[in-house]
């Protein structure tokens, strides 16, 4: 072990005229209510997370019909009327959020995390590796995922959300790790990844402690936007009435809205139509409201306020 | 120590339609970096310093020659023992913008190469943190001040001093620094030649200095050794002063004499020569490297390879058919 | 400015043999919108490009140099803007009074602006040729011909070959050349007036000698009036007859290169020069500048900017701003201002080598007096001036 004299304290750079460090930890969450938008976007979200957690248990497992009231307009006793038998739509679309909101968010999650993990690890070690991965990755991308969706309907149950979840995301990653290894691959040629390598910082510590925060901007705003589309498909699947329905969830409602109520012909099935519509709106509009807030959210230049 | 021995380094051309021939970023370089020494390559860019010094840091292959480490030549070994061999070189890289992660605080990225020190070493958290401590306030940081902190909220000259402090968590026995003040404020760079300096003092660390200003290489290795390479051939060397007060190869006095007097202080020296066109890599000349830009050149330099001798009596080598001296430095005035 | 090509404009083609034109800045204040306020990049600055000479602005990054150079063009990026002053140019008037059709004429007419970055600011997809003939067309300019000719004596001129380039595309050009195309750029519609930012950064030590060579070839064969921003000394003492320090905004000093070189007056100058390693003479004289240059942010609100760096600083110096003060290293204040009354008759004392400006030159009226921020009409042309209270010491 060498021994150390401090250095003389003219060299060091007065800390007099420097910027104070503001907020350099923490503070993150504020970031999320920054804006009117942000805040607007943020509840949207907390409220579908909410009736997607707790939702189910406020009403009993089987809704209880009102044969008296089919297709009933919207009143005091049913917020958004009812439906062909009589069952109150509000309570539809609050238990069939969770089915929704839970496979969208497995089909996100699978989708990035795979495809992170492929594209970090081939653009990081290259070689080998990678064109493994990149070729599975080519294979993944050349599979239409909806047709293949409709196909794979006829032999499986998607009656349980996180089989759903799992046919999207897995079907889902291939354009996430094409453009995490092309970030990776840029980010490879940086001064501090290879000084990391310089270091001997094991290859592992690199992936996740160097490269990861760099990239983790683009996989959250792709999480989000995955998500969105994953609802999107899902609805698209249930409405067009090819996956088996023995759930409650809104493209069901859709599907029956549209083609047993007639709803678009006739004014009586309106609401039953427009709520679960209008839920898959604004979860979106809340969506993308606060995916600007997430490069603040990783980068500490644009945090620092 | 560290010795190279004749370290060659081709890149491969480009096949199909933007066929281009391949460049030969090294031919034959010898050299040695003495234990607490200083040496120095200056060229212009694409000589091949830079490749030089990522060869040096394990970030780069060479194709021919050997590079002895210690005692032990590097290319029998297998990729780990290689790669902690050559950990002993640390780069210190041009630009400290991107030499730093914009995602973590100083804290950590000093903190992740020394927790691996100190599982080597069996050490502890605490020693972590001293140790952290003692590097910062090694380069003239205040620890307290810059630990928290993200990269972009340091200047420039601060930012190279982390660099600085991140390579010597591993104790390196050589530093590389390649044009390590050029993105740096002019009123900055001062103190990191000198913290350079000083470094070797106190820690006898060796430093290997590559740059294309002549003046910052007689800073920081006045004492040590000058090397001016051209082309990725060595055709000048000996002690820094004595090359930069007394060059003898043509492309030396080139160089030297571009270097802008100051006027009010400094006299041009009597001649001032001037390379001949612009590089063309393309073109490799059957005869002496430079004779196609030479200002100097005569007919036998056409045909004749020179190779790297002893001028007589000294310790200055040169690659001319023609050497000899001209007072192409400047001069102080008055 | 919505153009990206290394230059500027139009016109009618003067013939490149027209007298210099002068350039007189005054009190000029460019400041920039901040989350912390409107805050001054450039304050209260007057300086003048005298006819016929290079004149150097050396600065470190912040100091304001690049702003005052775009104020030139008035062309002040967002969020920035000018708060007061003018800049006069001969044969045009004041830039930033004129209005938009007239500043695009100007812009490359008579002023050729050489960007900091020109060496990568040509388009990757399109040859040299091409591109010069775009800027031609967006310039209204009938004589394509004419433009291509004289670019390809430009050309020539830098010791290029003009086929060769006009065919190349940008990654086939070195970063030598490329910034020579640059200059090429700002001079093909016979601007009088050029302007370059930082013009060899990035480039070694042949090229950047190559290039300085160009500079003070077509500055002598086109009577041009250059403007050289630069924060390395070398290239400034190299090139520039007279000299502009810039620091924080302000013009701390300014006077024939040579003698402000020889005999630099204000702290920050003589800590600049200090600081600067050379080939020749002691190495341990070179000492570093203590603390670093301060941002937009950090720039002193009250008193001297410099102060906080400065190994003379004293209590007045926190109080106010400095005024600015004649100082002469060879001759006392009194002849200094003498001289500067005869302006144009008399030769710079400071050095037989430096030129003297030739008669129709700037009208500013030498001021000596105590000056808060500024105020029209103070640069005295043979003399020098600096802002410094070490300096009022000196003298009384």
């Amino acid at each position: 072990m060498t021994t150390i004299t401090p250095m003389l304290p003219e060299e060091q750079e007065a800390a007099t005229t420097a910027r104070p460090a503001r907020r350099v930890r923490g503070g993150r969450w504020r970031l999320l209510v920054r804006t009117p938008g942000r805040i607007f976007g943020f509840a949207i979200i907390i409220l579908f997370a909410l009736m997607g957690i707790v939702g189910p248990y406020l009403y009993p497992k089987n809704l209880p019909i009102d044969p008296n009231a089919i297709y009933a307009p919207p009143s005091a006793a049913h917020l958004l009327g009812t439906d062909f038998e009589g069952t109150d739509v509000l309570a539809l679309v609050v238990t069939g959020a969770r089915y929704m909101l839970l496979s969208a968010l497995i089909a996100g999650l699978l989708t990035v995390v795979l495809g992170t993990a492929a594209g970090v690890t081939g653009g990081y070690y290259r070689g080998v590796r990678d064109s493994v991965l990149m070729r599975i990755t080519d294979f993944i991308l050349t599979i239409p995922g909806f047709p293949l969706l409709i196909v794979l309907s006829t032999v499986w149950d998607f009656g349980s959300p996180y089989a759903m979840g799992l046919a999207l995301g897995i079907f889902g990653w291939g354009g996430i790790a094409r453009a995490v290894r092309s970030q990776t691959l840029s980010l490879r040629e940086r001064g501090f990844l290879e000084a990391a390598r310089g270091l001997g910082l094991p290859g592992r510590h690199i992936l996740t402690h160097e490269i990861l925060p760099n990239v983790a901007p683009y996989i959250a705003m792709n999480l989000l936007l995955t998500i969105t589309g994953a609802i999107y498909a899902e609805a698209g699947l249930f409405f067009l009435g090819v996956v088996p329905f023995n759930a409650n969830n809104w493209g069901v409602m859709l599907n029956i809205a549209v083609f047993s109520a007639g709803a678009v012909t006739s004014p009586r099935a309106l609401t039953y139509l427009l709520s679960p519509l209008i839920c898959i709106l604004l979860l979106t509009l809340g969506i993308v409201l606060i995916l600007n807030a997430v490069d603040e959210w990783f980068n500490p230049r644009l945090r620092e306020i | 120590m560290i010795e190279a021995r004749g370290i060659t380094r081709t890149f491969p051309g480009r096949g199909g339609l933007l066929h281009r021939g391949s460049v030969r970023a090294l031919r034959g370089v010898d050299f040695t970096i003495p234990d607490h020494g200083a040496v120095s390559f200056i060229g212009e860019s694409g000589c091949g310093k830079t490749t030089l010094g990522r060869i040096l840091c394990g970030l780069e292959e060479f194709d021919g020659g050997e590079l002895i480490i210690d005692g032990q030549p590097v290319s029998g070994l297998r990729r780990s023992q290689r790669a902690s061999l050559l950990r002993r070189v640390q780069m210190i890289h041009q630009d400290p913008y991107s030499a730093l992660n914009p995602t973590r605080t100083i804290e950590n990225t000093l903190g992740d190469p020394l927790a691996l020190r100190a599982r080597q070493r069996g050490e502890n958290e605490d020693w972590i943190r001293r140790r952290r401590t003692e590097l910062l306030d090694l380069v003239g940081l205040d620890p307290g001040y810059v630990l928290p902190r993200y990269p972009h909220m340091l200047s420039g000259g601060m930012r190279q001093r982390v660099v600085i402090a991140r390579a010597l968590t591993v104790d390196p026995e050589v530093l590389v620094a390649d044009e390590a003040v050029s993105m740096i404020d002019v009123s900055l760079r001062l103190g990191i030649l000198r913290l350079l300096r000083d470094l070797r003092e106190q820690l006898g660390v060796s430093v290997l200095f590559i740059t294309h200003d002549v003046a910052t290489a007689r800073y920081v290795g006045r004492d040590g050794e000058l090397y001016v390479i051209y082309r990725g051939q060595v055709i000048e060397r000996g002690p820094a002063d004595t090359v930069i007060q007394h060059p003898v190869h043509p492309y030396t006095q080139c160089l030297l004499a571009a270097i802008p007097v100051l006027r009010g202080i400094e006299q041009p020296g009597a001649e001032r020569p001037v390379p001949r066109g612009s590089l063309d890599e393309r073109v490799e000349p059957p005869g002496c490297l430079f004779e196609p830009r030479c200002p100097f050149a005569e007919p036998d330099c056409r045909s004749r390879q020179p190779s790297l001798g002893q001028l007589g009596g000294t310790e200055q080598e040169h690659a001319c058919l023609h050497p000899k001296r001209r007072p192409v430095v400047a001069v102080p005035a008055g | 400015m919505a153009r990206m090509a290394p230059t500027v404009t139009t016109g009618p083609a003067a013939g490149a043999d027209a007298p210099a034109a002068g350039v007189r800045v005054r009190d000029l204040t460019v400041a920039f919108a901040t989350r912390d306020g409107e805050l001054p990049a450039v304050s209260h600055v007057s300086l003048d490009l005298a006819p016929g000479q290079i004149t150097g602005l050396l600065g470190e990054s912040g100091s304001g140099k690049s702003t005052l150079a775009l104020t030139l063009l008035n062309a002040v990026p967002r969020p920035g803007r000018v708060t007061s002053g003018s800049v006069e140019i001969d044969g045009v008037g004041d830039v930033l009074a004129l209005p938009a059709a007239q500043l695009r004429r100007v812009r490359g007419a008579e002023i050729g602006y050489v960007f900091q970055a020109s060496q990568n600011s040509l388009n990757p997809l399109k040859p040299v040729g091409k591109q010069l003939l775009d800027l031609g067309r967006s310039h209204g300019e009938r004589d394509l011909r004419g433009l291509l000719r004289r670019a390809r004596a430009l050309i020539e001129d830098m010791g290029l070959d003009s086929g060769r380039v006009l065919a190349s595309y940008q990654h086939e050009l070195s970063g030598g050349m490329r910034q020579r195309v640059g200059i090429v750029f700002a001079l093909v519609l016979n601007a009088h007036v050029l302007i370059l930012d930082e013009p060899t950064t990035a480039l070694d030590m042949l090229s950047q000698a190559a290039v300085l060579a160009i500079i003070k070839k077509v500055h002598a064969t086109r009577h041009l009036t250059t403007l050289i921003i630069s924060h390395d000394v070398g290239v400034i003492g190299e090139l520039a007859d007279r000299t502009a320090v810039m620091y924080a905004g302000r013009v701390v000093e300014e006077g024939p290169t040579e003698s402000l070189l020889a005999d630099p007056r204000h702290p920050y100058t003589r800590g600049l020069l200090a600081a600067m390693p050379r080939i020749t003479g002691d190495l341990d004289q070179a000492r570093p500048l203590p603390g670093r240059p301060p941002d937009l942010t950090t720039i002193p609100k009250q008193g001297c900017v410099f102060r906080e760096r400065c190994p003379l600083a004293m209590p007045v110096c926190a109080a106010s701003e400095p005024p600015e003060t004649v100082v002469s290293s060879e001759l006392p204040e009194t002849v200094v201002s003498s001289l500067n009354a005869a302006r144009g008759a008399v030769a710079d004392p400071a050095g037989p080598d430096s030129i003297a400006p030739d008669g129709g030159g700037p009208d500013g009226v030498p001021d000596s007096g105590g000056r808060d921020g500024g105020g029209p009409g103070l640069v005295a042309e043979t003399g020098r001036r600096a802002a410094c209270y070490a300096l009022t010491e000196e003298r009384s």
